[in-house]
């Protein structure tokens, strides 16, 4: 129906306008909401298609008024109930408290909860009775017979088809045999089935990896200070460290979530260069951190998760490491601190230097986080050979450079650098490094293929004042091959 | 333009101090003066191995646990230096000495970097010095994150020396970090680009700047790098005569060794047969 149309039936009709993306970003601050109740939580697009294919496929469903989100509860349910384990009082409790909670945010939502993802989105959908919204265990089968057809996630036309054949609900499905059933509408309506009624599995993806480690904090009253915060933390952090003694595990990567009051979330996470589970140390390393985190009007529940753990190895570096293998950098308290100052100024920026088998000058020095493996023992002694006759500072990026000459192919009498006049008083060189071929040429990070040319002569030269300089010129055979009059750069500064 | 700042540390005129009670009044102002770091532990000095510099600091050499600055100084036409080549390599030579014993030991690098125009430490080159396995680089955007870098390093036990790149003359966090480096024992570089006003509480300032190589007649080769190295700020050292100590160094590469290049005082630092052959005595 078009809206013209529905205008003239309904004069005083209300129309918005679709925000397919609005739509998105609210559900997926739902969805982050509900991971207060377990990790997985995945944002239900079995409905319909995603909103990327634009307005009305969005409208047929998956977000909007048709959106969903599945929640896998599964061993979640004691947190809420005094019930036992395989009690259904505890599922009952959470169920109740998920619905209570989105009514405080003002949203109108059906919760379901039975034993497969499918029999839920069905009740959740097509339940008439509130009763039927609880399916206790391997109840499914007699819960979804009387639902109608609809609830079992099909395409329409199949939809359509079964509808035109008298089967209008799920349970006149049951009788009919399955083979003639496959042939006549492919696997589609007898997957859907199964997976309802649990034969199949049916997986739900989370929207992120669920942690192997996690602990959870929930408070009676919102915190908002930031000493309790950090209390909370350190509690956390605790009873986490413990978990991870169990499993004889350290932590690379921890991630602390507040659950705000008024349903949104703040997260923020740290990092360690090799597995760790100290707790002052990575209390430690969450101090700089919690300063960040916004509890807004308050926070009624903390949930501290490893998203990145490896297997233990703390006790053994602490020995005093010898032989070859030993890392410089491989102290506490260097990993410590490197830990403490990537967190403030990124992991980028605390870094080892690694030498690298390359005669290009600007390619021998790379860096790498210090998690890395450090280099080999006396791999810099193997560049000392060239260590006299190479700059204390790189240029990034070399400068172009005006020379004076005696010959277009002489070393430089004089020359012109950020507009200053150097006159050359002493000169060595050239020493010529060629490409190296072996590579594709424009993957130079440091300088781009246009400005270094294949061939290089170096000139180690010091002026008047004693000031000595790295230069280099692309070599006769790019002259000759370009056609163009030599260039002259400068890439370092010596000693 | 040549760039003259007063020497923070004004020596005594006359040096005729040398009788047995004034060496004892000079202890006792020395100590008065480092009351509050005398009960530090392993208060130590580390020689740099040129008897010549070593005599005017004090202990016998750079304090380990203190602020040292060093600052790229004008060229000597007077001009503004084009780069501190000469500087880092003198203060990479110093944190080589800092090393030296500690054989395990990080050292703490913190730069800020320049964009485009940015020429960071070259590791093969610093080779000569240490061992760039042992660095631990860190680059930080603003001024306050470096200096809390170098902070949190001298606080740290596993680290040798601490260096810092930095034109910021920020007289607080220089006390912050003679601070630190006073509690933990840790020595504490600052390497200037240009020289800085002279406020911050440093225990020796250096100016260094690239000196002409020594020639050989007939050929245009460079020789091994010399610096012209000034002492221009020495708390706790023996007075000199000269208002601003100043040598002319070389540093060799085939036996690693810096030596002080002996010169006539009123010649000039070029060529000459007596120069040369005062070289092969000390090298």
């Amino acid at each position: 129906m078009r809206l013209a149309d529905a205008r003239t039936l309904v004069p005083d009709l209300v129309t918005t306008a679709v925000e397919p993306q609005a739509d998105r970003r609210l559900i997926e601050t739902l969805a982050n909401w509900c991971d207060r109740y377990t990790p997985w939580v995945a944002i239900d697009s079995l409905g319909g298609a995603i909103a990327e294919e634009g307005v009305e496929a969005c409208s047929a469903g998956g977000f909007g008024g048709d959106a969903g989100l599945l929640l896998d509860v599964s061993g979640c349910g004691h947190l809420f109930g005094q019930g036992s384990q395989g009690d259904e009082t505890g599922e009952r409790a959470l169920l109740a408290d998920l619905v209570k909670r989105l009514a405080r945010h003002d949203f109108t939502c059906r919760a379901a909860m039975a034993d497969t993802a499918g029999a839920a989105w069905a009740l959740a959908r097509f339940a008439e009775k509130q009763a039927d919204l609880f399916c206790p265990h391997h109840g499914q089968r007699d819960a979804l017979a009387s639902l109608p057809v609809d609830g079992l996630r099909l395409d329409p036309p199949i939809l359509e088809t079964f509808l035109k054949l008298g089967l209008r609900r799920i349970g006149d499905l049951y009788p009919l045999p399955r083979a003639p059933l496959a042939r006549r509408f492919g696997d589609q309506p007898l997957t859907r089935l199964d997976q309802a009624l649990g034969s199949i599995d049916e997986p739900i993806e989370p929207r992120r990896p669920a942690p192997a480690f996690r602990t959870r904090l929930a408070f009676a009253e919102p915190i908002g200070r930031s000493e309790d915060i950090a209390a909370a933390t350190s509690r956390l952090l605790a009873a986490l460290c413990k978990q991870f003694e169990q499993a004889s595990v350290g932590a690379r990567k921890l991630e602390i979530t507040l659950y705000r009051v008024d349903g949104s979330v703040d997260r923020t996470s740290i990092g360690t260069s090799r597995p760790n589970r100290d707790n002052p140390k990575l209390m430690k390393l969450f101090e700089e951190k919690l300063g960040e985190l916004d509890p807004g009007f308050g926070v009624e529940l903390m949930i501290l998760a490893a998203p990145e753990v490896e297997a233990w190895s703390g006790t053994q570096d602490a020995l005093p490491a010898t032989g070859t293998n030993a890392d410089p950098l491989g102290e506490d308290g260097t990993i410590d601190l490197a830990d403490r100052l990537a967190l403030r100024l990124g992991a980028e920026n605390v870094v080892r230097l690694l030498p690298r088998d390359s005669h290009l000058p600007e390619r021998v020095q790379t860096s790498a986080p210090i998690s890395a493996k450090p280099a080999a023992e006396g791999a810099w002694e193997r560049l000392a050979s060239m260590k006299g006759a190479r700059p204390t500072r790189l240029l990034q990026r070399p400068e172009p450079i005006d020379v004076t000459a005696l010959l277009p192919d002489d070393p430089p009498r004089q020359f012109n650098w950020r507009r200053h006049a150097h006159k050359v008083v002493k000169i060595e060189g050239p020493e010529r490094l060629a490409d190296e071929w072996w590579r594709p040429r424009s993957n130079g990070r440091h300088m781009p293929a246009n400005i270094v040319p294949p061939v290089r002569d170096y000139y180690r030269v010091e002026d008047d004042d004693g000031g000595r300089f790295w230069l280099f010129r692309d070599g006769p055979h790019n002259a000759v091959a370009g056609g163009a009059t030599t260039k002259w750069f400068l890439h370092g500064f010596c000693a | 333009m040549p760039v003259i700042s007063p020497s923070a540390f004004a020596p005594p005129v006359a040096n005729d101090l040398r009788g047995p009670v004034s060496t004892e009044l000079r202890e006792r102002v020395r100590r008065l003066e480092r009351a509050h770091s005398a009960q530090r532990a392993g208060q130590a000095a580390r020689p740099l191995g040129l008897p010549a510099i070593d005599g005017v600091l004090p202990e016998g050499g750079l304090l380990t646990g203190a602020l040292h600055e060093i600052e790229a100084g004008p060229a000597p036409s007077g001009r503004v230096a084009a780069h501190d080549g000469a500087a880092l390599g003198f203060a990479a030579f110093l944190i080589g000495r800092f090393g030296q014993n500690t054989s395990a030991g990080t050292l703490l690098w913190c730069r800020q970097p320049a964009g485009v125009f940015d020429a960071p430490p070259y590791a093969p080159a610093l080779s000569a010095w240490f061992d760039p396995a042992r660095l631990l680089m860190v680059t930080a955007r603003r001024e306050e994150d470096m200096f809390w870098a170098m902070e949190e390093g001298l606080r740290c036990p596993g680290i040798a020396a601490v260096l810092g790149e930095t034109r910021a003359a920020d007289p607080t966090a220089g006390r912050r970090l003679s601070l630190a480096a006073e509690k933990s024992g840790v020595p504490a570089l600052l390497l200037r680009p240009q020289p800085a006003p002279p406020q911050s509480v440093c225990v020796t300032r250096w100016r260094v700047a690239s000196a002409p190589s020594h020639s050989t007649p007939g050929l245009a080769d460079i020789g091994p790098p010399r610096w012209r190295i000034e002492l221009r700020r020495n708390r706790f050292g023996a007075p000199s005569v000269a208002e601003i100590p100043s040598w002319l160094v070389e540093w060799n590469d085939e036996t690693h060794s810096l030596a002080v290049v002996p010169q006539a005082r009123h010649g000039s630092a070029g060529a000459g047969w007596a120069e040369s052959d005062a070289q092969r005595l000390v090298g």
